[in-house]
């Protein structure tokens, strides 16, 4: 018996059996495995991970009657199969057209369209990518858990941070995931490529969220950052007014000056940040409000020139 | 496919199966095209491994049945797997994210694409039908992308208002857009540009107006993305960073870096335009020294910040 069968048999019995099963009794209900008992023990859990490492959701549990508790194993088939989309197949081929024009680095698409029914329609073989989007490895645990409303620990910066994640952007070249911090009890934004370990996933999220519209990302570089927020208005000369408004949304433009110069309005956790964002126009913008910060520029400057 | 593992194949029939459960009847060279499976392979897997799955205690009953007539292909009697496996997180976020991105760039009202993501959204998103995930590939004006997009795909030249960031100045010209991509979170165009009688990439969020012409061009066969940045005509500046500035190194294409061991980092950067020399190390501040400012002169940044410090006096 090949180890295909092998395979597929043991994801038939743990799916089929309504309560956790030990491993002898997989050995009697899944033929192929070696004889020796170390020798099976190797091989099942080799088999597991392997099934693991295709997301496969093989749960452990206590068997029943076991005393002490001893390890039951089995795959809950809500687990297993999730929602179906019950795509067509015109929105299949959409779909399949839109992965091969924006990839996600490392993520096979192509094995997620078969699991929606099939890759089917044309690649576009006369049309090159659109974007190739970087995938860290924290990205789909936390997608995940936004997605479940569950809360995640990971180490950001040198340190813990428990957060509930409420939604995952990719703007400006990089992922962020924004969420509550239950230790701040705050609302803030992380860079996902700078979460070094793994993403554990905890309990059920509880604080409340702000609903979709009010969660609206503010990630500009100048509101990543922990300090007293204070706003900021700067004028931006005609030029490169446009570019600014499309940048900053024109939600943030309070004034439209007759010269075609605009007064921007910024809401800055991050001093530094707002300063290096400030000086990107050079001298065609401004730094009104507040003294404190239009001090700040100054000094920075003066240190510089002659 | 010469090597089709044993993975390979075990991931592909978790699909195929329930898919032909659902299918009554179904063509094997269909089963084969869908799924990536080689038609040979598919049909000897079919008869000589799914046939014999079930469970125990391994009587007809309990197991798969497996009908080949004709070519057609029926599977019945395979209870556990009536669905497909899930799809794992990354995977949902990767057809999320590139149905969502091509909905912007494209624009599909009531097609299949926007048909296709609100249903795998509901599927894949949070129980309130909410998807918390949002792209967006880069920044521009939604009027440009749009005339952009049209002329890329119509071979339509365009003339564009661009603001050449190195130089700090607009300047209006044609050109023929070839291509038109995202990277690192900027839209960009890149194309002949009839100005410079050159092959040229324009960031699109620096470009204010473009309009459509009448006149088209004739596409190039290869299109093939080559560097955004091409440095053959800058100069070279050298600068010393100190550990806080060292992004530097990481961000801009460079000539080569020298790591000192107090953590400062030497590098060797080509640049183009004076302004955006000037505009980084006005921002960058103490932790740049410029150790070797080539054409540009020693006292750019002095007279950079000077230049900044007349508006507020």
């Amino acid at each position: 018996m090949g180890k295909l069968e092998r395979l597929l048999n043991l994801i038939a019995a743990l799916l089929d059996t309504p309560r956790p099963l030990l491993i002898e009794e997989i050995r009697v209900r899944v033929e192929g495995y070696p004889d020796g008992d170390d020798a099976y023990k190797r091989a099942f859990e080799r088999d597991k991970e392997e099934l693991r490492a295709m997301g496969i959701p093989i749960t452990v549990s206590a068997a029943p009657g076991t005393d002490p508790p001893r390890d039951g194993y089995r795959i809950d088939r809500r687990d297993y199969a999730g929602t179906d989309p019950q795509l067509a197949v015109d929105e299949l081929a959409a779909l399949h057209l839109a992965a091969t024009l924006v990839r996600l680095e490392g993520v096979d698409g192509e094995d997620a369209l078969r699991r929606l029914g099939g890759v089917v329609g044309s690649e576009a073989t006369d049309a090159d990518p659109l974007a190739a989007i970087p995938t860290p490895e924290a990205l789909g645990p936390l997608f995940e858990a936004a997605r479940d409303i569950r809360s995640v620990s990971f180490v950001y910066g040198d340190e813990e941070r428990l957060v509930e994640p409420w939604t995952v952007t990719f703007t400006r070249g990089r992922w962020y995931v924004a969420g509550h911090d239950q230790r701040r009890q705050a609302e803030r934004r992380f860079r996902v490529d700078r979460i070094t370990g793994p993403v554990t996933a905890l309990g059920s999220a509880t604080a409340d969220r702000p609903s979709p519209e009010a969660r609206e990302p503010r990630l500009a570089p100048w509101q990543m950052g922990d300090e007293e927020p204070v706003r900021a208005h700067v004028a931006i000369d005609a030029d490169q007014a446009p570019w600014a408004t499309h940048h900053l949304g024109a939600d943030a433009v309070t004034e439209t000056r007759s010269d075609g110069s605009i007064v921007v309005e910024l809401e800055v956790t991050n001093r530094a940040a707002f300063r290096s964002f400030v000086l990107t126009f050079l001298e065609h913008a401004e730094v009104l409000e507040p003294p404190e910060l239009r001090q700040d520029l100054v000094e920075w400057l003066e240190a510089l020139a002659p | 496919m010469n090597r089709f593992t044993a993975s390979e194949r075990l991931g592909r029939l978790l699909a195929v199966i329930p898919w032909v459960v659902d299918q009554d009847g179904v063509s094997l060279d269909d089963v084969s095209a869908r799924f990536g499976y080689p038609r040979e392979r598919l049909e000897a897997d079919l008869l000589e491994v799914v046939q014999y799955v079930g469970v125990y205690p391994f009587t007809p009953d309990t197991m798969i049945e497996v009908d080949i007539v004709d070519d057609i292909v029926w599977i019945r009697y395979a209870d556990w797997f009536t669905r497909p496996l899930r799809l794992e997180p990354a995977q949902a976020v990767a057809l999320l994210a590139a149905g969502q991105s091509m909905l912007a760039v494209a624009g599909d009202d009531d097609g299949p694409l926007l048909r296709g993501l609100t249903k795998l959204g509901a599927a894949m998103g949070a129980g309130d039908g909410t998807v918390p995930l949002e792209v967006k590939l880069g920044e521009g004006a939604e009027e440009v992308l749009a005339v952009l997009r049209e002329a890329v795909r119509d071979h339509r030249m365009v003339d564009i208002d661009h603001y050449v960031y190195s130089r700090d100045e607009w300047v209006q010209r044609r050109i023929e857009p070839h291509r038109f991509f995202a990277d690192e979170g900027q839209w960009y165009v890149a194309g002949h540009c009839h100005l410079a009688e050159d092959q040229r990439v324009f960031r699109v969020d620096r470009i204010r107006h473009a309009a459509l012409t009448d006149e088209r061009f004739e596409p190039p066969h290869n299109t093939g993305g080559g560097p955004v940045f091409d440095p053959s005509d800058a100069t070279d500046v050298r600068l010393r960073l100190a550990s806080p500035a060292a992004w530097v190194a990481d961000q801009y294409p460079n000539r080569g870096t020298d790591l000192a061991d107090d953590g400062s980092v030497e590098v060797l950067l080509p640049v183009t335009g004076r302004s955006w020399l000037e505009r980084l190390l006005v921002r960058l501040g103490p932790d740049a020294q410029v150790l070797d400012p080539g054409e540009f002169g020693r006292d750019l940044v002095g007279l950079a910040a000077a230049r900044i410090l007349d508006r507020y006096r």
